[in-house]
């Protein structure tokens, strides 16, 4: 043992095997597809959304008399300003796509069945958060979509019995949108909702980590000796590979379709046409559907559904005859999903 | 020695290659890429260009005999100090100082009969150079603009925008 290791161990009286077999998790034989890799991709993703973030918040200024402009600076500017700003927002696409990606085939593998229901519930918590990220993100910069999302979304709001007015006083920092509400958006974007996906997170992983990854059999794989290989190096590979597949792939967006700036937001003229950004397509078309309480509270019934999926799931195959029903309930929600979202899409109102 | 294991070796060899080789590649890749995108990081946190100053025009170099010194209001509200210290006419003949004393702030002043800046404050003295030689801001320094003579008249360097501070409410 070398003075070095020594002094080490002295202090972090760690066995480097122990932490080895901590570490080192036996990976099923099918992670080696790279459709199984999507649980990392949202990870990644969220590292390049830390990095990139900080960064931007270097310039950007929370304030409605200075934030458009600050974006202005970063955009055209700042050097590579343009670059950061299409990175993160590309990858903030790209994360939401890869959550939901995700979240599909934990569902139509089964993989959030007993032992792993609660699992299930904190990535439907961290599906949450990334889409509260998304929607204050774009809050911040102060175009007129920043600032019309932000006023129906706190209409919206305040259409929920009892505590909706609190809601709506809660997220503009007052009865309507002020020079305290970015404020609020941007220390909720770039601190309390961070800080609560990496909390998420790490409870993500360590319950893959206790219960192990859902075993899964394809018939094209060999039989391997107990069907596992190791996660370092093996899977580590994977996910390095990954990394730089969706470097290139984000500055590559970046650099064809790079973030752009809509008008000023002006609170005196309400746009033509309002919309969110893509990922509320199919929230908003469900609003425009049903309209009022009613169309709030079916949202709150559907997200609480879906909390609740493993646990109805199991009643489904214990109680009736039905015990597929969760593929054919899953391929019909996709469905409608995907529907309403290019629905939204293609119509101006 | 019979013929397969004279070749065991070789295949050894050439699979370690190959290993050593895509593990080179890899860490390059790794290497390259990330190093490349924290160069961009590190060039983002640089302040970008000077886009905030602006080359002024101060006064045509025959108005400023040697020896005196004027003082020019920036748009941004310093003042500075543009000495004029010989008559070759080239841009080495001027200097242009903050009238800022580095010591605690106090307005310095030019002083043709001692070819110096005196601080009226601790009697703080500099030099035509604006080095502090002495009394409190001793070894300090006036900080300085760029100075360009262009066509007999004379041009600094100086912040164009003010930092805009509201004003307190009584």
């Amino acid at each position: 043992m070398t003075a070095l290791s020594r002094w080490i161990d002295g202090r972090i009286p760690i066995e480097p095997g122990a932490l080895r077999e901590l570490t080192n998790e036996p990976v099923p034989y099918h992670l080696k597809r790279w459709w199984f890799a999507l649980g990392g991709t949202p990870a990644y993703l969220f590292v390049v959304q830390v990095v990139t973030g900080v960064l931007l918040a270097f310039y950007y200024q929370p304030h409605p008399s200075t934030a458009y402009e600050s974006v202005r600076y970063i955009t055209e500017d700042a050097t590579f300003g343009w670059y950061l700003r299409s990175v993160h927002k590309w990858a903030a696409t790209l994360m939401i796509a890869a959550v939901v990606l995700h979240q599909l085939r934990v569902y139509f593998t089964g993989a959030y069945r007993k032992p792993r229901e609660l699992n299930w519930m904190v990535g439907m918590l961290l599906l949450i958060c990334t889409l509260m990220l998304g929607f204050t993100g774009y809050s911040l910069v102060f175009e007129q979509l920043s600032y019309w999302g932000a006023t129906v979304s706190a209409n919206i709001a305040d259409t929920i019995p009892v505590v909706g007015g609190f809601l709506k006083r809660m997220l503009l920092a007052g009865e309507a949108y002020n020079e305290r509400t970015l404020a609020r958006f941007f220390v909720l974007h770039a601190a309390v909702l961070p800080g609560f996906l990496v909390a998420l997170v790490a409870v993500h992983i360590a319950l893959v980590r206790i219960q192990g990854v859902t075993e899964l059999r394809f018939r094209d794989e060999p039989p391997q000796e107990e069907g596992k290989f190791p996660f370092i190096p093996d899977h580590i590979y994977t996910e390095l590979i990954i990394g730089l597949v969706l470097m290139v792939l984000l500055s590559a967006l970046a650099t064809l379709a790079p973030a752009t700036m809509g008008p000023l937001a002006d609170p005196m003229t309400t746009p033509e046409e309002i919309k969110p950004e893509w990922f509320f397509y199919v929230t908003f078309r469900w609003l425009k559907l049903m309209g009022g309480t009613a169309a709030v509270l079916s949202m709150g019934l559907i997200v609480f559904v879906m909390f609740a999926w493993p646990f109805i799931d199991a009643w489904f195959r214990r109680r009736t005859p039905f015990r597929e029903a969760s593929v054919w309930i899953g391929v019909a929600a996709t469905l409608l999903i995907i529907g309403m979202t290019v629905w939204e899409a293609l119509v101006p109102h | 020695m019979n013929r397969r294991s004279q070749d065991a070796p070789a295949d050894t060899r050439r699979r370690r290659f190959i290993v050593a080789v895509s593990r080179a590649t890899m860490a390059a890749g790794l290497l390259g890429g990330y190093g490349v995108f924290g160069s961009v990081l590190g060039r983002f946190l640089y302040p970008a260009g000077d886009s905030g100053t602006v080359w002024q025009f101060v006064t045509p170099t025959d108005r400023l005999a040697v020896g005196d010194s004027l003082i020019y209001t920036t748009p941004a509200g310093a003042e500075v100090h543009v000495t004029r210290r010989d008559d070759t006419g080239a841009t080495g003949d001027f200097t242009a100082l903050s009238n800022v004393c580095p010591h605690l702030g106090c307005q310095v002043h030019w002083q043709p009969q001692h070819n110096r800046y005196f601080c009226p404050c601790h009697n703080g003295v500099f030099d035509r150079e604006g080095r502090g030689v002495s009394g409190p801001p001793e070894g300090m320094v006036l900080s300085g603009y760029p100075i360009e003579v262009r066509g007999g008249m004379v041009f600094i360097k100086v912040e164009a925008t003010p930092l805009v501070v509201p004003e307190r409410r009584s």
